[in-house]
Parts: C-alpha cells; structure tokens; sequence
C-alpha cells in the first residue's frame, strides 16, 4: 500500500495534463467512498494558503510579462488539492508501523517520531485550553495572535531539545557506528 | 458548590480517562485528588473547568449543569470562567502575553473591572512577582512563571481554584512558600497530586482514583494514608526488598513521584 502510494506521488507529479489529473482526482474520491466529500474539504482547507499565495505570485509575475496561462494556474492548484487529497486517504488506509516493518531501524525512527509527535501534540492541547480557561470572554485577534506566537515558540523549542535527547538515546543505543 | 454524578470521558482513540466519578465539595473545602500517573486526575480537573465535557454523566456547579452547549452562553460562560480557574500543571501552556503586567491583567480585561491596575499590582506583591512586572513571562524561571499564573488566576477573585499538581516542576523552597501561601487562601480547592508528604498541606479530605479511572475512596485524608491496602490499590504505596547489612526484609514503603 504505501509503494503504491510512493509511485501514485511520483506518476502526478509527472502528468502535466488538467484532465488526467482532474479525472485521477475524481478516482481519489471515489476510493475514500462516503468520506469523499469531508476528505475534499480538508484537502481545500489545508492547501487553501498555500495555493493562494503560490496563485498570486504567479499571476503578479506572469501579468509583468504579459503571457497569463490559466491553464497552469489550474494545473498547479489541481496538483496540490491532489497530492493533499490522497495523502490523507492514505494517511487514513496505511499502518506506517506494518508498512516499515520490512526495517527494524525505520521502525525504530518512526516510534521515535510518533511518540514525539503525540507529546507534543499534548502539550499544543494545553496551550489551547489553557487559552480558553483563562478567557471569560472570547479572546480577540491580538491575543489569539500572541498566544499562537508564544505556542508555536514553546513547541520549536521543546521540538529541538527533544530532539537533542532523541540523538543521544541513538548513539548510546550505537546507531550512527561510532 | 460542586458535583459530579456517574460522569465518564472517553477520548477517542485513547480510550476512557474516567469512569463513573461521582463526588461534591462545599464552599470552603480543601479538596485532594489523589492518584497514580494516568489515572485521570488532570482529566478531571479539565471537566471541573469546562474544558472537557463528559461523554455521560452530569457536572454541576452551583447546581448549574456545564456543558459546552451552556458555556456558548456568554453571560454563564464569563461569570464561570472568572469564578472556576484552572492552574496547569505546565505554567508555559498559560503564558502568551509580552509582559508580566499584561499577563496578570489578560483576564481581568476582559471582566471590565474598574480597578484593574490596583488589583494587578496587589497580586503581583502577593505572588511575590511585583518586581518582575515589565519582564517577559517566558525568560523566567519555573516558580516564576507559576507565581505569575497564579497571580493572573487570583486577580480575577474566584471562588474554585484548581491546581494541577502545583509542586511537580518547584523547588523544595519555592514548595515550602507554596504550601503556606495556599494555607492562608480563602477559596474552595481542589488540588491534585500524588506526592504523598506534601497532600496534608494541601487538604483534609481526599478523592482518590484508581488506575482504572474510578473512585477507589472518598473521605478524609487522614484515614487514606493509614490504609495500606488502599494505598497499594492506588499504586502510591509499595513493598520492596530492603538490605541492611547481611539482613535483608521486604516492608511497605510510600515514595514520593515528582
């Protein structure tokens, strides 16, 4: 399953066709079934910033030319929506611990990765409710702001001293050979 | 003041938090949770708070049933959130403002009150924080920051204060202040921790949950700590080998976990 998620990535980025794409998009959501519709908008929602900004610089830089090609806004914005849609529908169908089971040291980085992920996806939890307890009135934009700010610091350096124990615990555990 | 009927939480994949809890606590009271790591007791203060809803059950305070549908109400919502405040057990997670002084006054803004400035500054000489009033919360240090939080949770004069295991991350000497300044308070707390020493500082009765997410005893402090099959229930208490010398005895021990 994830080989085949490997070589599906590969082929769409080589297909510079809006049709194929469009119709690849279509069997996408038709193997996610009854969650098409949920799987589409979260796919949207992700990629919306991305592509918008992408979008806008393209059409800034292409009008200064003179040569707009509407064509490959479309191609590019379909590109991303189907890279983002199938990632999360193969997100949702593959087991990462059975499908790296083939390498004892994949398996090991990937434990390594999920349990910290899932701590500090905890500790992104508490920031959020301790936002939400500590407001007796919704808070506004700057204070939304601020605390995003002060979350997203927190996490880096939490991400990197974590990180740091991370390498230790290899070395002593004599993954690098040294 | 408080109660809690049959109330169970499930977190999706992560299974059940809580099973079943039911307990009530007056105006006044000096509350323990007690319980071994995992056993729900940070879960249960979030439920206390309003943050988490329980999958069933009922949680009322001041008879008032709280769910997130109640707390879209924002007259209940605002009035709950002033009286009924939480301190976390990462201060980190609470702090976000560009000063001490903006931290301290966050919640009081947002309550309109007339003497914002008055009160900041009475807390902060409280908390012992005043002097540290135009520094950035995040360079300091760890009983810094809890002192500021919980400046910035007692400046809003509520009426329930929930500490989630207030000592964990604090120094012998920044514990002993603690200890004393919660003494001195005249709110309602409930209080969870599972550092044993330190529990009849922080209240005479205590809710003890059991590794499966229940109440495993609801009573007095005293009366806990006595019982050692409920103590090795609760998995905060346990036997082990000792050597002394050529002798060797295996006896009951309580250790303290932070």
């Amino acid at each position: 399953m994830l080989g085949l998620y490997l070589s599906a990535v590969v082929a769409i980025t080589m297909v510079h066709d809006l049709g194929a794409l469009a119709a690849t998009l279509a069997g996408v959501l038709a193997l996610a079934g009854r969650e098409a519709l949920r799987l589409l908008r979260r796919a949207l929602l992700t990629v919306a910033l991305f592509n918008g900004v992408v979008t806008a610089t393209y059409l800034a830089l292409a009008a200064v030319d003179g040569r707009v090609s509407w064509y490959y806004v479309g191609l590019i914005n379909l590109r991303v929506v189907l890279l983002t849609t199938l990632t999360f529908l193969a997100a949702a169908r593959i087991d990462p611990f059975r499908a790296l089971a083939f390498s004892p040291t994949l398996t090991y980085l990937l434990s390594l990765a999920s349990s910290q992920a899932l701590a500090l996806r905890r500790t992104f939890e508490d920031f959020r409710l301790a936002l939400r307890s500590r407001s007796p009135t919704p808070p506004g934009l700057r204070d939304r702001y601020r605390h995003s700010a002060a979350a997203a610091s927190y996490l880096i350096q939490k991400a990197l001293a974590d990180a740091g124990e991370t390498a230790y615990t290899l070395r002593s555990r004599g993954f690098f050979d040294d | 003041m408080i109660s809690l009927q049959g109330v169970s939480v499930r977190y999706g994949s992560e299974g059940e938090a809580l099973r079943e809890v039911s307990f009530a606590a007056d105006p006044g009271e000096r509350l323990l949770l007690l319980g071994a790591n995992g056993s729900g007791k940070s879960t249960l203060l979030k439920v206390l708070n309003g943050l988490v809803a329980p999958t069933v059950g009922v949680y009322r305070y001041r008879g008032e049933p709280i769910t997130p549908a109640r707390l879209r109400d924002r007259t209940l919502a605002r009035r709950f959130r002033s009286e009924v405040v939480l301190l976390f057990q990462n201060p980190d997670a609470m702090l976000f403002n560009p000063t001490v002084y903006e931290e301290i006054a966050f919640g009081l803004r947002r309550t309109g009150v007339k003497d914002l400035d008055a009160r900041v500054r009475r807390w902060a000489a409280s908390l012992r924080v005043d002097h540290l009033l135009g520094r950035a919360p995040f360079r300091l240090s760890g009983g810094e920051k809890q002192r500021v939080c919980l400046a910035a949770l007692l400046a809003l004069e509520p009426e329930l204060l929930l500490l989630d295991e207030p000592a964990a991350s604090l120094d012998p000497r920044t514990t002993g202040w603690l200890v004393d300044f919660l003494a001195d308070l005249r709110v309602t707390t409930v209080v969870t921790t599972h550092n044993l020493s330190l529990a009849p500082e922080l209240g005479e009765r205590a809710v003890v949950l059991s590794q499966d997410h229940r109440v495993l005893y609801d009573g007095p402090l005293g009366r806990f700590l006595a019982d050692q099959e409920l103590l090795l229930a609760a998995n905060l208490a346990h036997a082990h080998r000792h050597r002394h010398g050529d002798l060797e005895h295996r006896h009951f021990h309580v250790h303290d976990w932070d």
